[in-house]
């Protein structure tokens, strides 16, 4: 399986366009929204934009990492029959999923970095260092929820279907869950659906570590609940699909 | 298994015991036995629709079947896979985008617990030269050699191929037959369905014809051949011909007369030229000789659809 999770590496190296959209291009977008409103604080939170901005924009990157290879190349592979062709080895069924989830996870990491140093160089964001490090590890740790629903719509999805579809649910998360704005700036009816997003507790957690707080409860349960939804959806779908393939 | 040709101590390489397969109202299968035996070469042949490809996903656990037992080395099909003792390569089965020839063979052997050199694997399927080219930049045949390759990764005892030379030219066909004889003069026991039932002729020392989801034929070449009944007389007459007392002759499956030709079809060739001289006529340029291994096999399968019809 290490061999498979390494040739699913060398790929997404490989392509430059996944690369740039998954690590460069949320660091882009970080700095041009932080802009340079270093004093302004965001409504609530007590933080500066450019702080408030830098977990928006890390999760950003980590869940573009982590959902938009995978759910398109298992939709295409499973058409195209390179799950099947894997089926006739002696990797286990499951290693598949599990190569695409790990080398995605390896992806996302330089992503939620990459958006860090922007934040820490440029626009001078101070954190303790116990902060990053916490930081890195539960944006990264929390991509996994986003790593499931990537494989499960990959599993729901034909290959023509996959890629608009993964795009709603991409930029709708994104968008609704405030990734790219602070939903305080949402009308009300937005700002509860948006409480109840997965991207919305995602990027909550990376910001209550920001305030040195402990993440909240209810983002901590929200995130495993959709979790549970996603995983289970997927490892559902997949056997479904085993079974016909 | 009912099956007592094989010495009783000797576990068939491939065993299904009255397996079934239903998709909705179609029987893709319908309570299939047969067994392999180690070092055989067998063909499967049959229409399209006859199970062939349901029965090779039986056979490598990419189903399951509703009823009856698939065994492989008395094995589960998933067990004799992670012991690495089949390798397949079939038409459905695709191939990883975006990485090269060379990454994909050598992802093959490390996978494989009985794994030969990739470098060796690719020179016997003959890609060594295309090792760095991206595999979604291949021609068909180009792609069959790689997925060749990709059954052939390891040391296995079972190899299944699915219509394997589709897409391949005259000249690329025989080169991957005779890397195929190596394979099965290595002891291997070798499955390949096709639809060029010249090949089947050429390679396999067992050919079973499936029809329906049912074992229509299973022997060699040319006990199907004989198994079809039928050979072929071909002659010509000089002057009018009368057809009419041409049909009366016994034993006749077809009759065909064009110009000064007539083309017979016999299941009793001997008795259907000694009446034909009894016509009191002179054929000229007789040619007596049997069906073909695709013509015996339209006649076996039509035999049985004008049974069931």
């Amino acid at each position: 399986m290490n061999a498979l999770i390494k040739l699913e590496l060398v790929r997404a190296f490989r392509n430059k366009k996944f690369l740039f959209f998954s690590v460069l291009y949320p660091a882009i977008l970080f700095l041009i929204i932080a802009g340079n409103a270093k004093d302004t604080r965001v409504d609530g939170t007590g933080l500066t934009l450019p702080t408030y901005m830098m977990v928006s924009m890390a999760s950003f990157g980590a869940l573009t990492a982590v959902l938009m290879g995978n759910s398109e190349r298992i939709a295409k592979e499973r058409e195209g029959g390179w799950v099947r062709q894997l089926r006739l080895t002696p990797l286990p069924g499951r290693g598949y999923v599990l190569a695409k989830t790990a080398s995605a996870a390896v992806v996302s990491l330089p992503s939620i970095v990459v958006v860090f140093l922007a934040g820490a160089v440029i626009k001078h964001v101070r954190l303790d260092a116990w902060q990053w490090l916490a930081l890195t590890g539960i944006i990264w740790a929390g991509s996994l929820v986003f790593a499931a629903l990537g494989v499960a719509i990959g599993y729901v999805a034909s290959g023509d279907a996959v890629r608009p579809i993964t795009m709603i649910v991409y930029f709708g998360l994104s968008i609704l869950g405030g990734l790219w704005m602070p939903t305080t700036t949402f009308p009300q009816f937005l700002q509860d659906i948006a409480k109840w997003l997965p991207t919305h507790a995602y990027a909550a957690l990376g910001r209550a570590i920001e305030q040195s707080q402990a993440p909240h409860t209810t983002d901590i349960a929200i995130l495993a609940v959709y979790f549970v939804l996603f995983a289970g959806g997927a490892a559902w779908l997949y056997r479904k699909d085993t079974l016909k393939a | 298994m009912t099956t007592t040709a094989a010495p009783a101590t000797a576990t068939p390489v491939v065993g299904f015991d009255q397996v079934t397969k239903t998709y909705g109202s179609v029987r893709a299968v319908d309570g299939l036995s047969l067994a392999l035996h180690p070092g055989e070469t067998v063909a499967l042949l049959g229409p399209n629709g006859a199970g062939k490809s349901t029965t090779l996903d039986l056979l490598l656990g990419l189903k399951n079947a509703d009823s009856g037992t698939v065994n492989v080395f008395g094995t589960s099909p998933r067990e004799a896979i992670v012991a690495g003792r089949v390798g397949a390569m079939l038409q459905s089965g695709g191939l990883m985008d975006e990485v090269t020839v060379g990454e994909m063979v050598k992802l093959a052997c490390s996978l494989h617990p009985k794994a030969y050199k990739a470098a060796d694997v690719m020179a016997r399927a003959g890609i060594t030269q295309i090792a760095d080219r991206k595999v979604n930049k291949l021609s068909g045949g180009q792609s069959q050699r790689v997925r060749f390759a990709l059954a052939t990764a390891g040391d296995s005892d079972l190899i299944i191929l699915d219509e394997p030379t589709t897409g391949m030219d005259v000249s690329a066909r025989q080169a991957f037959w005779a890397t195929m004889r190596e394979q099965a003069d290595q002891g291997r026991t070798v499955l390949f369905a096709t639809h060029y039932l010249e090949e089947a002729d050429a390679i396999a020392d067992r050919v079973l014809v499936l029809h329906r989801g049912r074992l229509l034929a299973d022997g060699t070449a040319a006990e199907i051949k004989a198994k079809a009944g039928a050979r072929r007389i071909a002659f010509d007459l000089e002057g009018a011909i009368d057809e009419a007392a041409l049909r009366a002759l016994p034993f006749l499956t077809s009759v065909d007369v064009s110009g000064q030709t007539v083309r017979i079809q016999s299941s009793d060739a001997d008795a259907t030229v000694h009446a034909l001289y009894g016509l009191g006529v002179y054929p000229r340029n007789l040619e007596v000789a049997g069906l073909g291994l695709e013509q015996a096999f339209v006649a076996i399968t039509q035999a049985e659809e004008a049974k069931q019809s």
